[in-house]
């Protein structure tokens, strides 16, 4: 009789810790089928992890190979797309006196500013 | 049949290389030696999944699935991403921890110290490439010392029961890049340690030398996982002297005591780096006195303090349990530990919060449900442990 009850007793909590761990997984975690697909991959989980003006400045980047960079005005005073800009294109790295200067496609560029690339959210330019 | 100190030894051999992985970093060692170093800790969690894998099962099987969420899970909060895996990053490219020492993109305060970053970025030498999802895994694997030493203590339906406190006060933090669930582990056993080392009637544990080692390891994790873990150990510290002051056994454990509070070094030599490049802490650097002295008088601000730390629904069940355990049976020597170790915590607690020099309500919305996690962890962890040779008549 002891046994049985002790038996449930443990039961109860193989089946506790089942449901907070299924709660755990379906609820707060931002689980992807899409990335556990291929977790490894050199751009897994990035459209998830970041806007599209981080993913596009960095593919910008990457293909005019450059080693720094700088953010207009307008785009240093957006918290968000400073701080991911900085940390997801390291160790290309942000640098105030850097002459390659990224816009926000709206944004107004100075005259003495050559636009180098146009992107769907970004403006690359050389000042 | 599994030998004798089976999990603690492998507890220790983990929570070793995680510290020698960060070793290895801080002298600028080469790529092979920290790669062989992470090798060697995979090749021992293989060798716990292994040796009779029936032994401690549930969490051989929980924590796979733990790696399965971990490896599923884009790295997209900003602690996360912006502190503790960026900080990885620039060591996986720098190669180095010291690289911090430009304090390049000062948001991401380079001032704290970078254990769990340090392993991430080894996981990454490993496999060759930086992603926004694998590197994270480093800070799951993390949590197996304190779950696997736990094993040796509490048995059967008793660990179940465990890991049914560590699902609800660490949730999600078990795979999500931050270090919050690692310090409320790495808290809940380093005041465990300390207890049997110091506490317990037996000198089973107080005459072997490798509970020691795994007191030493674990509390120079705390201290290196976040600057919280630092005040976390000097209360554990503190409390242990009080109370042995006040028993007049402080003669007798004084040298053990001054043994284990080497394990503050490295942090030390961490914050003197930091200093000596002027990379400061902004809590620190602005006049604590200046954000208090208005704010001491207000009771406002203690209701609003009180509502957001003891009004969480994890450290409520959490503090029902404590007090029922301790009321089922009451070991007053453990109850009065843990009972100083929570006070002196809510004490600092409403110290920091009322000098902050950020938004006061910003700063408990954005952080109080996270700091009490280590207390809602200490709390369970310890009402079970109190329990566990109590017979429940049916």
């Amino acid at each position: 009789m002891v046994e049985v009850k002790i038996k449930k007793f443990k039961f109860f909590f193989i089946i506790l810790c089942v449901i907070q761990l299924f709660y755990i997984f379906h609820f707060r975690s931002g689980f992807k089928y899409e990335i556990i697909k291929n977790p490894f991959n050199e751009n897994a989980g990035i459209s998830y992890a970041l806007s599209a003006e981080v993913i596009e400045a960095n593919s910008i980047l990457k293909k005019h190979k450059v080693i720094d960079f700088n953010l207009s005005e307008g785009l240093k005073k957006d918290t968000y797309l400073y701080q991911r800009t900085i940390e997801f294109n390291y160790p290309i790295r942000i640098n105030e006196s850097s002459k390659l200067i990224f816009f926000l496609y709206a944004e107004d560029i100075p005259n003495t500013c050559k636009v180098i690339e146009t992107g769907k959210y970004l403006k690359l330019t050389q000042c | 049949m599994i030998k004798k100190n089976f999990h603690e030894k492998i507890a220790l051999v983990l929570s070793f290389l995680i510290l020698n992985n960060y070793l290895l970093l801080s002298l600028n060692s080469p790529q092979l030696m920290i790669k062989i170093n992470f090798l060697i800790f995979l090749l021992t969690v293989l060798i716990f999944y292994s040796k009779n894998f029936l032994e401690n099962s549930f969490l051989k099987i929980f924590f796979l699935f733990i790696i399965f969420i971990s490896l599923g899970t884009p790295t997209f909060e900003w602690d996360a991403r912006s502190i503790w895996l960026f900080h990885a990053k620039r060591i996986f490219y720098d190669q180095s921890i010291f690289s911090i020492g430009d304090n390049y993109a000062a948001f991401s305060h380079n001032e704290y110290s970078s254990l769990a970053p340090a392993f991430a970025s080894s996981l990454a030498f490993l496999v060759g490439h930086w992603n926004e999802v694998f590197p994270k895994l480093s800070f799951s694997l993390m949590f197996l010392p304190p779950l696997i030493l736990t094993y040796a203590f509490l048995k059967d339906t008793q660990y179940l029961i465990f890991l049914s406190i560590v699902f609800f006060t660490i949730g999600k933090f078990l795979f999500n890049g931050w270090t919050d669930g690692l310090v409320a582990i790495y808290f809940g056993l380093s005041a465990f340690l300390m207890y049997l080392l110091f506490f317990i009637d037996t000198n089973f544990f107080k005459n072997r030398l490798l509970f020691y080692l795994l007191a030493f390891c674990f509390f120079i994790s705390l201290t290196l996982i976040k600057n919280e873990g630092i005040a976390l150990l000097f209360i554990l510290f503190a409390t242990t002297f009080i109370i042995k002051l006040y028993k007049g056994q402080l003669g007798k454990d004084i040298s053990k005591l001054v043994f284990l509070s080497i394990s503050f070094l490295p942090v030390i030599f961490w914050k003197f780096f930091c200093y000596s490049k002027g990379i400061g802490d902004y809590y620190i650097n602005t006049n604590i006195l200046l954000n208090l002295l208005p704010r001491l008088d207000d009771l406002n601000n203690y209701k609003l303090i009180s509502y957001f730390l003891f009004l969480n629904e994890k450290f409520l069940i959490a503090l029902i349990f404590f007090l029922l355990s301790f009321w089922i049976k009451l070991d007053k020597e453990l109850f009065s530990f843990i009972f100083i170790v929570t006070a002196m915590y809510i004490f600092i607690l409403f110290f920091i919060y009322l000098s902050t020099p950020y938004d006061f309500y910003f700063q408990l919305d954005s952080t109080a449900a996270r700091v009490i996690r280590s207390l809602s962890f200490l709390l369970a962890f310890f009402g079970l442990y109190n329990l566990r040779n109590y017979k429940i008549s049916y």
